[in-house]
């Protein structure tokens, strides 16, 4: 844990990876909670999950992923200082892979309180994409 | 503290000067005392002579003191002479001193052991020496008319607080006062004392204190007292004869009156400061430190998860740093042991104010308390600073004996404090707990329990707590053998002081992890600790209120200490877990508790913990043992489910439930008609007319979704094995009920979170779950679900060969995976296919062949001969190039290294189900309660739980490395795609779930 000095410094390196044809990064993520009252927080949304109806998930480009995505980053809080964007589908958290998880199990491990850092591994569509699409759709609300 | 230490120069003079004055006045008032007094004595024609002969410096301050405030008090006025009380036992025992016959050596030696007790008055003596020698008189007067009060030797009443105690005498005294003396028979007890002890010790300096023992009741065991520092024997009664007893004695009555005392007190501080190194000595010896710190409480220590538990106050660190906290307030921790605890504090520190504004040196604060405290100076000198007075030979620290003699003092704050330092004493060490033992202490506190005053059975459960913790069983048995368990029980229904409940529970808890005295706490304790504690801190009730809403439990220590007792005595075999079962209210409490952890989301502590590991208990074996079971066995069960299949042909033997039918049909349908199943999954389960109660709770569906909740939500590691191993015990057997928990648990979507599960760092939690799938496989459908999406995590659980994996599984573990295995292929090719495409073959040869472990070799040589006797994979075999010999037993005779079998131990998980009943007695698949599986087994032992504690906490940092991305994500499309019919969780149970969750 303690090799991990920097906060809030998204990107330590970069991955390019072909995946259907559009154009892909993985980046890791550091993100450190914040304390929220009782409970600490990290400041984004996530939708998707193998119990989860796929075919609404925004951000997906194939409609049958079942992935975990970020779907809202708020403003100021510790993920978007830490880099993470709306639209990031999250490979792993801590090392746990999340790309075949169900909704909950994903929120649970995001959510350890014994943990106050989550590193995370996402993926992500050119901004442009994500942009454009979040921007066609309306955002998926419960 | 140390601002008194340095007063200036100035000021010492002044108060001097102050005090010489003050002693002039008190002279003259003396004086005229003495006159009365030896009119007094002439006509009682007594050897008063002797008695008012000596006189020592130290006992005429006291004494002067006393007498002043005797005299500026009207003698009617009870409640100042109340306040006087603690001085005119003082004079008592000055008249001990006094028998020294007048040499001035011994004078002077009464002076220097005084000096030990009471530095600061000791310059004080030597400036008014003169003085001293005239009050000597009056001093003694004083001394005879106390006697009467005891004449037996006990001054004081028993039974009696302290300040009552002391009232109680001084009224008598009083009226004494009133017919103007003594008693000649009181006079006589004096006398005879005094001839008794005199000779034999007046030579030694020690001499005085004995007699002070002698005087204040330790007559008939002055043997064991002799060698008592005198620190320890007279202190409880003369506070004021040290210069910390004087003040006391002032601060006593400052509060009330101040304007009377305080510039009396005010000198004494210039006069600890001419004699400096004294002066600080003392403060480092009144130190309490020793018993309020190292209470009871960390006697359970590795029992205690406090990160679990979320209770910083009570964590080691904290109550590490109380040294230094003590030496800001020495003597207040004495009579209260709790003095960490910071509304104690609090109350302390205001206490203290009185005194400190009365210009004494806050070490001696709390007279009231400081009195009584004979123990806390011992405690001072344990303290860090005690280097100073380790040097004075003076001094030394009771030996055992003599702290465990003195908890049959007749003085209840002795006896009090005698226990808090035995606590202290025995806090974590084993061998001055086997002294006590050896010593026969342990039944003189099991006495104390009884005992009426709260301060003396709290600081005698408290020693009782420390010396039950630890893996000496004979300290427990020992204070089972003295009845000491039906009297901590009396204790608990007795008292509704929360601190000595916790006390009570704790060392329950602490007894209770002794295999022998479990059936013991069951028989004098379960009804007792349910009703006074799990029923009404679970916030179940029996007849719910409908105004009210229903109450949450509250993890309170007393409730984590009684279900941590109860989670061990859950484990003593089915005669226990009988009487758990039937404990009027325990499993509804229980039930209701967890619920309310669910509901709330707090489920990692201690409390949930221990909750569960009682209920994953007491559903062991519930389909033999509960009343009635015969009534739901389910007749399929004598042939083997497991080798039926989906042809088999069962009887309807009508049960008592109309589901029987639709079981039957759900075990002979396909696994394609899933339209069937979401019938018969609604109408399987049984319809009750009134509520469930009691030990039915324990099987009923229901609680598949709460054990499901705690799978999900909890990240305690042995919660999550015991709410896995409650799944294993439901659905185990074969009765109706486990066929409703196999179906509910699908139903529920509870496949995916167990086999979610099987990932877990934690071996027992992997090894729960594997069990758990294993039984629940009984049901075809679930054995389908299972074997096409579990599979992957089974293997890879799996060692390759010599190499272990990341996880580094037990052999345990990896024994329960492979029998897992077998189970999910018998009876189904398809799953055997899966098994191959997993890349099992590979391994399970390599165990086969290579493995250490005898067992590991068996349970893997049985997967093989199962996957080779589908004759329809052999060939897909044959092309990956396999053959039969690599499917066949190893011969036996290959040595498997040093590993060795436990005997039966392989019914734990080799066996499956019942099937195998006959040969292999109880059911395999069953969790195995503590009492089979050995000391490591799922017992509730401390130490392996604070072990699990650490290992939880180190664990994330490894995840990385043992979770490669790539592997999960190819895995789970590979299996997808391979098996698109099926979907893990039953199309007909998903439920809308939160599509978007803020974390």
């Amino acid at each position: 844990m303690s090799g991990w000095v920097c906060a809030a410094q998204p990107s330590l390196f970069m991955i390019h990876k072909g995946e259907g044809g559009t154009q892909h990064t993985v980046q890791r993520i550091e993100i450190h909670k914040l304390q929220d009252g009782d409970n600490l927080i990290l400041g984004f949304s996530i939708g998707g999950g193998i119990d989860q109806d796929s075919n609404q998930n925004p951000f997906s480009e194939d409609k049958t992923d079942k992935g975990i995505y970020v779907t809202r980053v708020s403003k100021g809080g510790p993920a978007e200082v830490a880099g993470l964007r709306m639209g990031d589908k999250i490979m792993q958290v801590n090392g746990w892979d999340m790309t075949m998880v169900t909704h909950d199990q994903a929120r649970k491990k995001l959510t350890k309180k014994n943990e106050d850092v989550v590193r995370l591994l996402v993926t992500r569509r050119s901004l442009e994409d994500v942009v454009r699409q979040s921007m066609m759709q309306h955002p998926h609300t419960n | 503290m140390e601002e008194y230490d340095v007063p200036s120069a100035a000021s010492i003079l002044a108060s001097v000067k102050e005090q010489e004055a003050r002693f002039e006045r008190l002279t003259r008032a003396l004086e005229e005392e003495r006159r009365n007094v030896s009119l007094q004595l002439d006509r009682g024609s007594l050897p008063s002579d002797r008695l008012a002969g000596g006189t020592t410096g130290m006992s005429n301050q006291p004494l002067a003191w006393q007498q002043m405030v005797m005299q500026e008090q009207s003698p009617s006025n009870q409640t100042s002479l109340a306040m006087m009380q603690e001085p005119q036992e003082v004079v008592e025992e000055t008249v001990t001193i006094e028998e020294d016959p007048g040499t001035p050596t011994s004078h002077v030696s009464v002076v220097t052991s005084d000096d030990g007790t009471t530095r600061r008055t000791e310059t004080k003596d030597h400036l008014t020496n003169m003085k001293v020698t005239k009050m000597v008189k009056t001093v003694t007067t004083r001394t005879v008319r106390q006697v009467p009060l005891g004449p037996d030797g006990l001054p004081l009443p028993e039974g009696s607080s302290p300040l009552g105690s002391y009232t109680d005498s001084i009224d008598r005294r009083y009226m004494k006062n009133g017919d103007r003396f003594i008693t000649p028979q009181a006079n006589s007890t004096l006398t005879r004392s005094y001839n008794n002890y005199a000779d034999s010790y007046s030579d030694t300096p020690d001499t005085q204190f004995r007699h002070y023992a002698l005087h204040e009741g330790y007559g008939d065991v002055t043997e064991n007292y002799g060698s008592l520092s005198r620190g320890v024997n007279y202190r409880p009664y003369r506070p004021y004869m040290a210069a910390g007893g004087y003040r006391p004695e002032n601060s006593y009555t400052l509060p009330i009156r101040k304007e009377d005392y305080g510039h009396v007190a005010q000198p004494q501080v210039p006069m600890g400061s001419s004699t400096v190194d004294l002066n600080r000595s003392q403060p480092e010896r009144f130190q309490p430190e020793p018993y309020g710190l190292e209470d009871d409480r960390r006697s359970l220590g590795p029992d205690e998860e406090e990160p679990f538990d979320l209770e910083p106050d009570y964590s080691t660190a904290n109550r590490r740093t109380l040294p230094g906290r003590t030496i800001r307030e020495p003597l207040r921790n004495g009579p209260r042991v709790r003095g960490y605890e910071d509304p104690i504090e609090a109350e302390l520190i205001d206490e203290r104010h009185p005194y400190i504004h009365g210009m004494y040196p806050a070490p001696l604060a709390l007279p009231e308390r400081g009195s009584l405290a004979s123990l806390d100076r011992m405690g001072g000198r344990r303290s860090p600073s005690i280097d100073s007075i380790r040097k004075d030979p003076r001094w030394r620290d009771p030996d055992l004996p003599e702290v465990i003699a003195m908890l049959g003092h007749p003085i209840d704050p002795v006896k009090s404090n005698a226990a808090a330092y035995l606590q202290h004493l025995c806090y974590e060490n084993d061998k001055i707990k086997k002294e006590v033992r050896q010593l026969k202490g342990i039944p003189v506190l099991a006495g104390l329990l009884d005992h009426p005053k709260s301060e003396v059975h709290r600081k005698a459960c408290g020693a009782l707590r420390n010396i039950s913790f630890g893996k000496d069983h004979d300290n427990k048995v020992a204070i089972k053998n003295c009845d000491g368990i039906p009297a901590l029980v009396r204790l608990m229904r007795k008292t509704n002081d929360m601190e000595v409940r916790e006390l009570i529970t704790g060392t329950l808890w602490n007894l209770s992890s002794f295999e022998p005295l479990k059936m013991v706490i069951i028989n004098h304790g379960l009804q007792t600790m349910t009703n006074e504690v799990i029923i009404p801190h679970s916030g179940w009730e029996h007849e719910p209120n409908e105004d009210s809403k229903p109450r949450d439990a509250e993890w309170t220590t007393v409730f984590k200490n009684t279900s941590g007792c109860l989670r061990n005595v859950s484990s003593d075999g089915a005669e226990a877990r009988r009487r758990l079962r039937e404990c009027e209210g325990l499993v509804d409490a229980l039930l209701h508790a967890l619920q309310s952890a669910v509901g709330k989301k707090d489920m990692d502590n201690k409390s949930v913990e221990n909750c569960v590991c009682i209920m994953r208990n007491l559903s062991y074996h519930v389909h033999k043992e509960v009343p009635g079971a015969e009534k739901f066995q389910d007749p399929s069960a004598l042939q083997g489910p497991g080798s039926a299949g989906t042809q088999r042909k069962k009887k309807d033997d009508a049960g008592c439930f109309g589901g029987k039918k639709a079981k039957e049909e759900w075990f002979n349908q396909g696994r394609k008609n899933g339209e069937h199943d979401k019938n018969y999954d609604t109408l399987d389960l049984p319809k009750r007319t009134e509520p469930t109660k009691g030990f039915e709770l324990l099987y009923q569906p229901e609680v598949v979704r709460l054990y499901l909740s705690l799978l999900t939500e909890s990240q305690n590691y042995n919660t999550l094995e015991a709410a896995a191993g409650a799944l294993q015990n439901l659905s185990a057997g074969h009765w109706t009920w486990s066929n409703y928990i196999r179906a509910t648990v699908r139903k529920e979507k509870g496949l995916p979170i167990l086999v979610e599960l099987l990932r877990s760092d934690s071996d027992k939690v992997v090894r729960a779950v594997a069990i758990a799938l294993r039984n629940l496989s009984i049901d075809r459908r679930n054995k389908d679900l299972i074997g096409s999406y579990a599979m992957r995590d089974l293997v890879s659980n799996l060692p390759s060969g010599q190499q272990r994996p990341a996880k580094n599984l037990e052999e345990d573990t990896v024994v329960a995976i492979l029998n897992t295995i077998h189970e999910i292929i018998t009876e189904s090719s398809e799953n055997a296919r899966s098994l191959m495409t997993a890349q099992a073959i590979d391994k399970l040869v390599a165990i086969n062949r290579t493995s250490q472990s005898a067992r590991e070799t068996k349970a893997a040589s049985h997967v093989l001969q199962t996957v080779w006797s589908y004759k329809e994979l052999r060939n897909a075999l044959t092309k990956d190039g396999w053959n039969k010999t690599h499917f066949q037993p190893i011969a036996t005779g290959t040595p498997k290294g040093s590993k060795s079998c436990k005997p039966g131990y392989d019914d734990t998980t080799l066996p499956l189900m019942e099937k195998n009943q006959g040969s292999r007695g109880c059911g395999s698949g069953d969790m195995i309660p503590m009492d089979e599986f050995g000391p490591d087994g799922y017992s509730t032992i401390d130490q392996r739980d604070s072990n699990l504690k650490y290992k939880s906490s180190d664990g994330s940092a490894d995840l990385q490395e043992r979770e490669p991305l790539k592997n999960d994500t190819n895995r789970k499309h590979y299996i997808r795609s391979n098996r698109p019919a099926v979907s893990l969780v039953d199309a007909c149970d998903v439920k809308p779930q939160p599509v978007d969750s803020w974390v």
